[in-house]
């Protein structure tokens, strides 16, 4: 199980990029871009030019009696219409358009002037078919507008916070800015992030296996997918399912994205860790990297707990829809924050480990967390929108991927390395072995030399060696004759050229080992007056006959040859070579057609005996045939 | 018929006095040649070929030097000369290298005083002698060469040229050589000529190849 291990220990970046500190402030430029965009449309959207209404008189309907209250309103918890109702002031009722802007409506409304239905969409009873905050403009008809006229705006009540703002009466161009700004910031933007995070959701999921950290690539998937999920339960204004569904798909995301936080925080601060910890401590499951074993039982957990999760919600919003909402939201709000705070505390202690090496990664980390807990202070605690988060998970994907991409260049630069390194070492390898089998070559030339200069010392010997002896011995004692010297030194010298044609011809083919050897007989048998019929085949390469087997083959013949001459009185010698019927080996024979002998009876006298044991010594069969006819002794070996 | 034509003067490179005197005597009785000169070194041999002999009677074991070296300076300067190799053993290896060099042919030391007179004769009429050793080791060269798989020579030898070739190295005669392929024994002397003459120009674009594979070996490291 090192191999993973190892493999993502080399996923951190060996060196910095030199470009990181140019990409660090080209991050941070369009993080304050971004910000301060939002911030100037949040600007527009608090800052609206109208008469702001905070006090009304509100009825729950039907049939309940209007009293007073003031804006922003908390009483929710049910799904029936709620009536707000007011009087026009003289300047709205004198501007050229006027009109009212909803800043926050949970579902449908309505305008009624003087009782009359003017503007406005959506049922009065039943399920809320749309659960998202948007804002509303709506016109006051100019015949209908005169000061002191009774506006009633009708809201189908929601869940959440706030879901009635201040409203605004005013003219309907000034007011119109605000109203696009406040339709920006809550529905424009969500659908944006939720397109952002279905294209980050998809590319994670593909690219999942290709960065060898899948359990991280994983996570940030589902931590998209789950906000486009929340974004996708909050958008439509008529969806093609309930309000009850659209909710339950909001939930289902917000689960969703608490319980991948947690997860991806976890991947995230351990994947590239420098040294999983061996021995748990304490608060290491809050602090330290998770070892692999640990983070696939969390990615299984985390499954397990969504769709238990899911099946909550489902039976909740089933039960009772509003109730059941109220019920989940309040305790997904705590859950997020919960796991907000652990992903908070991990990333400080992994920080705090191993230091700022990946200006992406921090970046997006410190910028999400931050815009995070701004947000939800801005909108728990002052009850206004919260922008940061929008931009920050804008760029949240951005920079994750631009920091995996910078670890996977990082992967590809060590694996490049890697491959150098290997290259280098298999070159050194090669060269340590040609090295070692050129010594291997050397030491066996070496030895091959050594026998062959003992077998050269042994045929001279046996050869040139004891005749030179043998002559010099004899003229010593004056026992020679010139003609008989001049006979032996032609001898002696015949058998040095055959030693030399033994060593210059034995390596390669038998047939020209033959046709050199017939220098040697075919003088003797034209002196002798014998007709030599030479039948040599081309038997092609016989890489087993060597120098050593060639000569003793050499000596076999002339001492057949000069038995011939001696005793049998030929007329014709043939000498013969070809390849046998078996193909693997040849046959030397040399014949003759003068008297023949009785091979067992002089076995001795014809120097027979020393011809077996020559053939004997190169492993060759001697077979010897005579008859009054004539005599054929043949050699046959391997070749 | 031998005063009609004159006698062929012949130059000899030989460092042993006894060797070198009976090559002279041969030459000297042999009616048709007559001795140009004689030395016993490379050095003196190079200025016996200021007198432009016909045929140039060389050793290769020189006291300073190589005997082929002196073949090719001869065969560069006079294309016509004849250049025979004397040789103790005939041995092809060093047969077939004075041959590259543009030897014409090979004579055995000590070889009867008839036969070596004969052998001279033979190469003066443009005749080539070859042995069944030197035919046979120009033969396993070359499929040596060939299982190597180097460089085809420039100037191959033909297919007829290899058949003969090939009988040569089995030991046959020419008149044997010449019945076997029902071509006369001159057709086949012929053909050994061609042989050698595409031996001596292989041999030198050889060299260069070699060279340049040397140069690049050292250039490498």
């Amino acid at each position: 199980m090192a191999g993973p291990a190892d493999y993502q220990r080399k996923m951190t970046p060996s060196k910095p990029s030199p470009a990181r500190w140019p990409a660090a402030v080209a991050i941070l430029m369009l993080l304050v871009a971004c910000c301060g965009g939002l911030l100037f449309v949040n600007t527009l959207a608090e800052n609206v030019s109208g008469r702001r209404v905070t006090d009304v008189l509100a009825a729950d309907l039907p049939g309940d009696a209007f009293v007073p209250r003031t804006l922003p309103h908390w009483h929710c918890c049910a799904t029936t219409p709620m009536r707000f109702r007011t009087t026009l002031d003289a300047q709205t009722a004198n501007a050229r358009d006027p009109a009212v802007l909803i800043v926050s409506a949970h579902d449908n409304a309505r305008l009624f002037v003087d009782g009359a239905l003017v503007a406005g969409e959506g049922p009065s009873t039943g399920d809320p078919t749309n659960w998202s905050r948007r804002p509303r403009l709506l016109h006051i008809p100019t015949p209908l507008a005169r000061a002191g006229a009774l506006i009633e705006i009708e809201v189908q009540r929601g869940v959440g916070f706030g879901h009635l703002r201040p409203i605004y009466f005013g003219e309907y161009d000034r007011l119109y800015p605000s109203y696009v700004a406040l339709h920006f910031l809550r529905a424009d933007l969500q659908v944006a992030n939720g397109i952002i995070g279905a294209f980050v959701a998809a590319f994670c999921f593909a690219a999942a296996s290709l960065l060898g950290v899948r359990g991280l690539m994983y996570s940030l998937g589902g931590l998209a997918a789950s906000w486009s999920l929340q974004v996708l339960g909050l958008a439509p204004s008529e969806p093609p399912w309930s309000g009850v569904v659209a909710n339950g798909i909001y939930f289902a995301g917000y689960l969703g994205t608490n319980v991948f936080l947690i997860w991806f925080f976890v991947e995230w601060t351990s994947v590239f860790a420098d040294k999983p910890s061996q021995r748990p401590g304490r608060f290491d499951l809050l602090l330290a990297p998770w070892p692999r074993q640990l983070r696939r039982r969390l990615a299984m957990g985390s499954v397990a707990v969504l769709a238990l999760g899911v099946a909550a919600i489902a039976f909740n919003l089933q039960r009772d829809a509003a109730i059941g909402s109220q019920d989940v939201d309040r305790v997904l709000g705590w859950l997020g924050l919960v796991s907000i705070s652990f992903c908070l505390v991990r990333v400080v202690a992994y920080y705090r480990r191993s230091g700022f090496r990946d200006l992406f990664e921090a970046s997006a980390f410190l910028f999400v967390l931050i815009a995070a807990i701004a947000d939800i202070v801005m909108v728990r605690f002052f009850f206004i929108y919260g922008v940061s988060l929008g931009a920050a998970v804008m760029f949240f994907p951005l920079a994750l991927l631009l920091s995996l991409a910078a670890r996977a260049r990082g992967v590809f630069e060590a694996a490049t390395a890697t491959a150098d390194k290997l290259n280098l070492l298999v070159a050194a390898r090669e060269r340590e072995i040609v090295d070692a089998m050129e010594e291997l070559r050397r030491n066996e030339r070496a030895a091959m030399l050594l026998e062959e200069r003992a077998r050269i010392m042994r045929d001279m010997h046996d050869g040139i060696g004891g005749q030179l002896l043998g002559l010099l011995l004899q003229a010593r004692s004056q026992k020679l004759s010139e003609t008989a010297l001049v006979n032996g030194l032609e001898q002696s010298l015949d058998d040095l050229r055959m030693v030399v044609d033994s060593l210059e011809q034995g390596e390669g083919s038998l047939t020209g080992a033959l046709g050199a050897f017939r220098s040697r007989i075919e003088p003797r048998c034209e002196a002798a007056g014998v007709e030599l019929a030479w039948q040599i085949e081309d038997v092609g390469d016989t890489p087993n006959i060597g120098p050593d087997k060639t000569l003793q083959i050499y000596r076999v013949l002339l001492e057949a040859c000069t038995n011939a001459l001696q005793h049998g009185a030929p007329r014709r010698i043939g000498v013969s070579l070809q390849r046998d019927a078996a193909g693997g080996g040849v046959e030397i024979a040399l014949t003759d057609d003068g008297a023949g002998f009785d091979p067992n009876a002089s076995l001795s006298g014809r120097g027979l005996a020393n011809m077996r044991t020559r053939a004997n010594r190169i492993g060759a069969v001697l077979h010897l045939t005579s008859d009054a006819n004539g005599t054929r002794v043949a050699l046959s070996l391997g070749a | 018929m031998s005063q009609a034509s004159p006698r062929a003067r012949v130059a000899i490179v030989e460092d042993d006095a006894i060797l070198r005197e009976d090559l002279a005597r041969i030459v000297t009785q042999a009616e048709e040649l007559e001795v140009a000169g004689m030395a016993e070194s490379l050095a003196a041999g190079r200025d016996l070929l200021a007198a432009n002999p016909d045929v140039l009677l060389i050793d290769l074991a020189l006291p300073d030097g190589n005997g082929v070296e002196l073949i090719g300076e001869a065969r560069a300067q006079h294309s016509g000369i004849k250049i025979i190799v004397v040789s103790i053993f005939g041995d092809a290896h060093s047969v077939v290298r004075a041959i590259e060099a543009g030897a014409d042919g090979y004579l055995l030391k000590g070889a009867d005083p008839v036969e070596a007179a004969s052998a001279i004769r033979v190469v003066l009429q443009g005749g080539a002698p070859i042995s069944p050793a030197v035919a046979s080791h120009i033969l396993m060269r070359m499929r040596n060469r060939r299982g190597a798989a180097r460089e085809e020579p420039s100037t191959p030898l033909t297919e007829k040229e290899i058949a003969v070739l090939t009988d040569l190295a089995k030991g046959f005669r020419y008149k044997e050589v010449a019945r076997l392929h029902a071509i006369s024994p001159h057709t086949v002397a012929d053909h050994v000529k061609s042989i050698y003459r595409k031996l001596a120009v292989n041999s030198r674009s050889e060299a260069v190849f070699e060279a340049v594979q040397a140069g690049l070996i050292r250039f490498k490291e």
